[in-house]
């Protein structure tokens, strides 16, 4: 099916509405508006390598979804019919909307009923790469949420884009066949067969093509339910030019990229090393199981080589700015993130502040007023906390104070503490989790409210 | 695995039954290595080292005016079995392990006791099976003065699960003798079991379950099997120790009737990775 509705195709839908007018309001209420994009929510059948098939639910029977490519502050209409035989919903990460049309249930958008279809309108902002996912429920259901194919990349034009590259790129990467393993001395968690970039393991992809000397913008989402990723090219560097969509203050060059799950890394790559190299998991457990894609300059051929980047750690600061002169919060909020143990062959329970969603307290906000989050986490594991509808500014992480870095997610450390600071600038009600699938359906969620 | 000499040999019990009848004692055993093995192998580039601690503070005792006990072996009575086992992992569904047994007595230093080595394989999590499964195959030899049976072969089919804050573990060994008094009884069954419950992150506990039924087509009588149970402590204080210890009973005239047990263990990585950087999956 087409993702984006043509002209044709709005007016053959009116008279379609027309006809069936007399079968309720529900048709006609879709049936006289123009939609931008539809996606349709139903089980695929996936072969992601050469006898390696997923059953999984994805949209428009592709994975990633479609490309919403869209001008900022320009009205959007995405209809979404679902097919499936359990209840979505689809939140657009990244995007200042209102809380019925972000698709989280907890701030208040509508479930959408099998069978049933939704209209998502907005006006899209702010510029930059965001994305779209379900935000169903899993729970020990590792075929559902985010462990599915439903995810798609969803960029935000701005009148100011430079276009300083060559060629443009959006890769997604994704784990399958998710299956509760580990234990032992630990709890439960996550494991899985496959990776993937985009919806093809390593070998089975179309190369990507470069020439020499192009500058290649890779537009890098992570949209694993629960693993943090390193990404590299063989033998080339990379200068990361924007995170979550938007542009960092250093531009810095890194052998690798750390992209969190649900976090966006916009990544230029001077294609300076003709070859045949494979971009990739750094890590070769991850690459064996299927997490790379080969990159061919032009007039270069036989198998893809893999150099080792060198080891590399992530230090958000070094594309941020020094923490001087930042604006001071009005209002701090502290928050406490713990785990509850639920015995070794099961998943961790998680509380903030000592209370588990959705019986979490309610944090009040006003608007207007810049917030710091003080966010103490007591766990042994990382958390890519997330904050919807909108943008907060990382000033420190541990003993790290940085400014400037605009993030919709940031991976906090365990046993540290570090605070993001937003203003409150976008009035309803705003889900505040850990993108981690085995932790916010497991209690790691709490909401804001913006008073009256 | 040769956790204890009974759970090898049910010609032991056969034999020594016969002869030990008019003295009325208990068949020997030797608790070398007292444990339930899970069904998850050593992970790949990694090493663990194990040294398990048996005192047997009521077993076996020699005869009067002899260093020996009535089954010909030195007793067990207030001997303290020190064994260290290395395993290494080969891949993400193998490994190997290797055992040194020694034996300290008062009067009689510390002896050298045996070695066996241990491969052992499992179903890949990749299969998906809703329990763990592996199997491991023990081969080695001891000294005649502290087992009947010199060289022994031990086939052991492992299943376990873990749901929640229980976990079931069942090891089903059939063992054979190549030299030694059980040669001819032919195979032997000797299970053991394990359930325990965390109570906390860190500490586990539960009851663990040693047993030799004799010949496996022809069991022994109760009397003449190995029973023997344990409450036991698991402590998991990190990934990298393994901490157990528990204290077992033997009710039978063929057990060892009280013994204390502790495993230490250590994990050593050796994949160099770096914590927290690009190469490392920790």
């Amino acid at each position: 099916m087409s993702d984006k509705t043509s002209r044709r195709e709005f007016l053959a839908g009116m008279g379609a509405g027309v006809l069936c007018a007399a079968l309720g309001d529900k048709l006609l209420a879709f049936a006289d508006v123009e939609l931008d994009y539809r996606l349709e929510i139903a089980p695929l059948r996936l072969e992601i390598g050469p006898k390696k098939i997923v059953q999984t639910v994805a949209y428009n029977g592709r994975v990633p979804g479609p490309l919403i490519r869209w001008p900022e502050n320009k009205r959007i209409r995405i209809q979404v019919t679902n097919r499936s035989d359990v209840p979505e919903i689809v939140h657009c990460h990244g995007l200042f909307t209102e809380p019925g049309m972000d698709g989280a249930m907890e701030e208040g958008s509508p479930m959408i009923a099998p069978g049933a279809t939704f209209l998502y309108d907005f006006i899209p902002r702010p510029a930059g790469f965001r994305w779209y996912h379900t935000h169903a429920f899993a729970g020990r259901n590792l075929k559902r949420g985010t462990y599915s194919g439903q995810f798609g990349c969803f960029y935000v034009e701005g009148k100011n884009d430079a276009g300083a590259y060559d060629q443009e790129l959006f890769l997604t990467l994704h784990d399958w066949n998710a299956y509760m393993g580990g234990g032992g001395d630990s709890s439960m968690d996550a494991v899985y067969d496959y990776g993937t970039i985009n919806d093809r393991m390593f070998g089975f992809a179309d190369p990507i093509r470069v020439t020499e000397n192009q500058r290649v913008l890779l537009h890098v989402l992570n949209a694993s339910a629960t693993v943090t990723h390193w990404i590299a090219l063989s033998g080339h560097e990379m200068q990361v030019v924007a995170m979550d969509g938007n542009p960092v203050p250093h531009a810095a060059t890194v052998p690798a990229v750390r992209v969190a799950t649900a976090e966006r890394v916009d990544v230029v790559v001077k294609m300076n090393r003709p070859g045949v190299w494979v971009l990739g998991e750094t890590r070769k457990a991850f690459r064996s199981a299927g997490m790379g894609i080969v990159v061919e300059y032009a007039n270069q051929s036989g198998p893809a080589q893999w150099i080792e980047p060198p080891a590399t750690t992530w230090d958000y600061a070094q594309f941020a700015n020094a923490p001087e002169g930042g604006q001071k919060p009005d209002i701090e909020i502290p928050m406490v993130f713990e785990s509850k143990f639920a015995g070794h062959g099961d998943f961790d329970r998680w509380m903030i502040n000592g209370k588990s969603f959705p019986h979490t307290d309610t944090i009040a906000l006003q608007q207007g007023k810049r917030y710091r989050l003080v966010m103490t986490n007591r766990s042994m594991d990382q958390h890519p906390i997330h904050l919807h509808r909108h943008t907060f500014e990382v000033t420190s992480l541990g003993e790290k104070k940085l400014g400037g870095l605009q993030k919709d997610v940031v991976l906090i450390e365990p046993q540290t503490v570090s605070t993001v600071d937003f203003t409150a600038n976008n009035p309803g009600s705003t889900l505040f989790h850990c993108h981690q699938q085995t932790h916010m359906d497991f209690g790691f969620m709490t909401l804001f409210a913006y008073r009256r | 695995m040769w956790y204890l000499d009974v759970c090898r040999r049910r010609g032991t019990f056969i034999v020594l039954f016969v002869a030990l009848a008019a003295v009325g004692g208990a068949c020997a055993q030797d608790n070398y290595e007292i444990q339930v093995y899970g069904s998850e192998t050593v992970a790949p580039q990694t090493t663990m080292v194990e040294l398990h601690s048996n005192f047997t503070v009521d077993g076996s005792k020699p005869l009067p005016g002899s260093s020996f006990a009535p089954d010909g072996l030195y007793p067990t009575n207030h001997a303290l079995h020190e064994t260290v086992e290395i395993t290494t992992g080969i891949n993400d569904w193998s490994e190997v392990g290797f055992y040194i047994f020694t034996s300290e007595r008062s009067g009689q230093g510390i002896d050298y006791v045996g070695s066996h080595i241990r491969p052992r394989v499992r179903a890949p999590d990749r299969w998906h099976w809703p329990v763990g499964v592996s199997i491991s195959a023990e081969f080695g030899y001891q000294r005649p003065v502290y087992a009947t049976d010199t060289w022994t072969l031990e086939l052991r089919p492992i299943i376990d699960k873990q749901f929640g804050r229980w976990y079931l573990a069942t090891n089903l060994a059939l063992d054979r003798s190549f030299h030694g008094q059980s040669v001819p009884l032919g195979v032997t069954f000797a299970p053991a079991g394990k359930v325990s419950y965390d109570f906390t992150r860190v500490i586990s506990a539960g009851f663990e379950y040693y047993a030799d039924y004799g010949e496996f087509i022809d069991p022994a009588t109760l009397h003449n099997q190995q029973q023997q149970i344990f409450a036991v402590s698991d402590l998991n204080v990190s990934p990298n120790w393994e901490i157990n210890f528990g204290v077992g009973l033997g009710p039978t005239a063929s057990t060892d009737h009280l013994i204390i047990k502790c495993i230490l263990g250590r994990r050593f990585d050796w994949s160099h990775q770096h914590p927290g950087t690009s190469d490392s999956t920790q």
